[in-house]
């Protein structure tokens, strides 16, 4: 039997319909092939965009992740270049021109030039470091009045040598719990020893609640004032030791002022 | 009729090359002459009375910029240096299952953060937040209620410092591979808990591996210790938690 030329149209007009749902479903597979690969001028941005340094070392070694551990799968010989993209401790994630990423080490990172011909400058974290950086960051220990305390710190150096200190923390004692909140400068006598000495003048607030097991517990918010000194010990890579003693005032709503001593140690980093 | 001049040029070459020869010779005088009409424009040059003034026309000469020959049009282009984006911070949300001694095992959820100082270390604190089932003793006796609804929250707060040991990578199939590490970490904290709060040590163990270069997985393990005397006697309660997390780096 013949086929009707309805059943033909209709037949066709189905086969188009479906070509065209296959290429709306595919074109974004499809595009980069309909389109042509990215063109110079995109390219040229996107590479704007990141910091290109070119390798002076016979070769730079690429691995596949931040850490000694993990395997070179690829070097970057001598005048090639790549493109910086982001940092990780002491490893960089870099593009090379073939378009393959991997992560090279700071200490190699340190040999390349820009493209000025100047050396790439890396902030590694170390005596130098501890001498200037930007910021702090540590948590500490310590007794404060007889109670054990726990708190946590960040700094923001203003220069060498004068910091704003900022800290949070936490106080448990037998009778007594509670947090304060203080910001107060810093001044580091010597900032470019392994030791150095430092001076500290601050403010803060108090929040003191008494242990439920006490009757008619009453918290109490005070305003605090302190003076303290210390000294910090650069240990390593980022790291550093800083310990302190402090003379707390507590301005209370009765007559007496309270007077607390505190002294804390612990570990903070720069960076 | 031959005039001088065509003489002369008819002379024998040697001749010619004797007369040019006498006539360059003797000219060469004539630049040693002060003839009246050359430097007149040239100011006349002062004698300088005292060393001091010479030597400062001497630094002045000096310090004179050369002759510009050519202005240069071109335009010095400033480079501007991108800046490298750190991604040493951490930051994530944890829920998992902590087992609070003598009441139950519970969901805790919680928020994480971390800064990693190297390659080796972080510094990490955590905020937990749970909830204390019956003990055994209030699920048998009945009515018996040891704690309140709100004494029964379990809240954790902790800041360790971490150490990754192990650094790897996981292979899923054929064609991905993911950086991943150990870490041990411990710390110190507090834990409020049956109306009290409680200075807590916290130790523990965790894996993390890392999808992309920013997002990170981990599952951990932790435990909480601290005095307790909530059931009579003074006692160290160990609290176990396991969690599983989703950080991303920053």
């Amino acid at each position: 039997m013949e086929r009707s030329i309805t059943t033909i149209r209709f037949r066709l007009r189905k086969t188009s319909l479906a070509l065209l749902v296959a290429c709306v479903a595919l074109s974004p597979i499809l595009a980069p092939t309909a389109y042509g690969a990215p063109s110079d001028e995109q390219r040229e941005r996107k590479r704007a965009k990141y910091l290109q340094l070119f390798v002076t070392q016979p070769y730079l070694e690429l691995r596949t992740g931040p850490g000694r551990g993990y395997p070179v799968t690829q070097v970057v010989a001598r005048d090639e270049s790549v493109d910086v993209i982001k940092r990780k401790t002491d490893w960089f994630l870099v593009r090379t021109e073939r378009d393959t990423e991997g992560w090279a080490r700071a200490v190699d990172m340190a040999r390349l030039r820009q493209a000025d011909g100047s050396r790439f400058a890396v902030d590694f974290g170390d005596l130098t470091g501890f001498a200037r950086h930007r910021w702090e960051l540590g948590i500490m220990s310590g007794d404060y009045g007889g109670a054990t305390l726990i708190g946590g710190h960040f700094a923001y150096s203003l220069n060498d040598s004068l910091k704003i200190d900022v800290a949070a923390s936490k106080f448990l004692g037998n009778a007594t719990n509670g947090e304060k909140y203080e910001i107060g400068l810093n001044h580091v006598f010597l900032p470019n020893r392994r030791w150095s000495p430092f001076f500290e003048l601050g403010t803060g607030v108090i929040n003191i609640s008494p242990r439920a097991t006490l009757v008619a517990p009453i918290d109490r918010t005070d305003q605090t004032g302190y003076v303290g000194a210390g000294i910090r010990f650069y240990v390593a890579r980022r790291f550093f030791l800083r310990g302190e003693y402090r003379w707390n005032t507590v301005f209370t709503s009765r007559d007496d002022n309270e007077e607390i001593k505190e002294w804390k140690l612990g570990l903070a980093a720069f960076f | 009729m031959e005039t001088r001049t065509r003489r002369i040029l008819l002379m024998r070459p040697l001749l010619q090359a004797a007369v040019i020869g006498v006539l360059v010779v003797a000219l060469s005088g004539c630049q040693a002459l002060r003839w009246p009409w050359f430097g007149r424009d040239r100011q006349a040059v002062e004698p300088l009375e005292t060393e001091e003034q010479a030597e400062q026309a001497e630094l002045d000469e000096l310090d004179r910029a050369p002759p510009r020959v050519i202005d240069p049009q071109v335009e010095r282009r400033t480079i501007k240096v991108p800046k490298i984006d750190d991604e040493n911070f951490e930051l994530g949300i944890t829920y998992g299952f902590l087992s609070i001694e003598d009441f139950g095992t519970n969901p805790v959820y919680g928020l994480t953060g971390t800064y990693h100082v190297t390659e080796d270390f972080f510094l990490r604190a955590d905020y937990g937040r749970s909830e204390a089932g019956r003990t055994s003793f209030e699920t048998l006796g009945g009515n018996v209620q040891l704690l309140t609804e709100s004494e029964r929250q379990f809240t954790s707060y902790s800041l360790s410092l971490g150490y990754n040991f192990l650094p790897g990578e996981v292979f899923v199939g054929r064609n991905i591979a993911m950086t991943s590490s150990f870490y041990v970490l411990g710390g110190v904290g507090w834990t409020e808990f049956a109306g009290d709060d409680r200075l807590t040590y916290n130790f523990g163990a965790g894996f993390k591996v890392l999808p992309s270069d920013w997002l990170a997985l981990h599952i951990g393990v932790q435990d909480r210790v601290f005095d307790t005397d909530l059931l009579g006697r003074t006692k160290v309660s160990n609290n176990i938690e396991m969690v599983l997390g989703v950080t991303a780096f920053f």
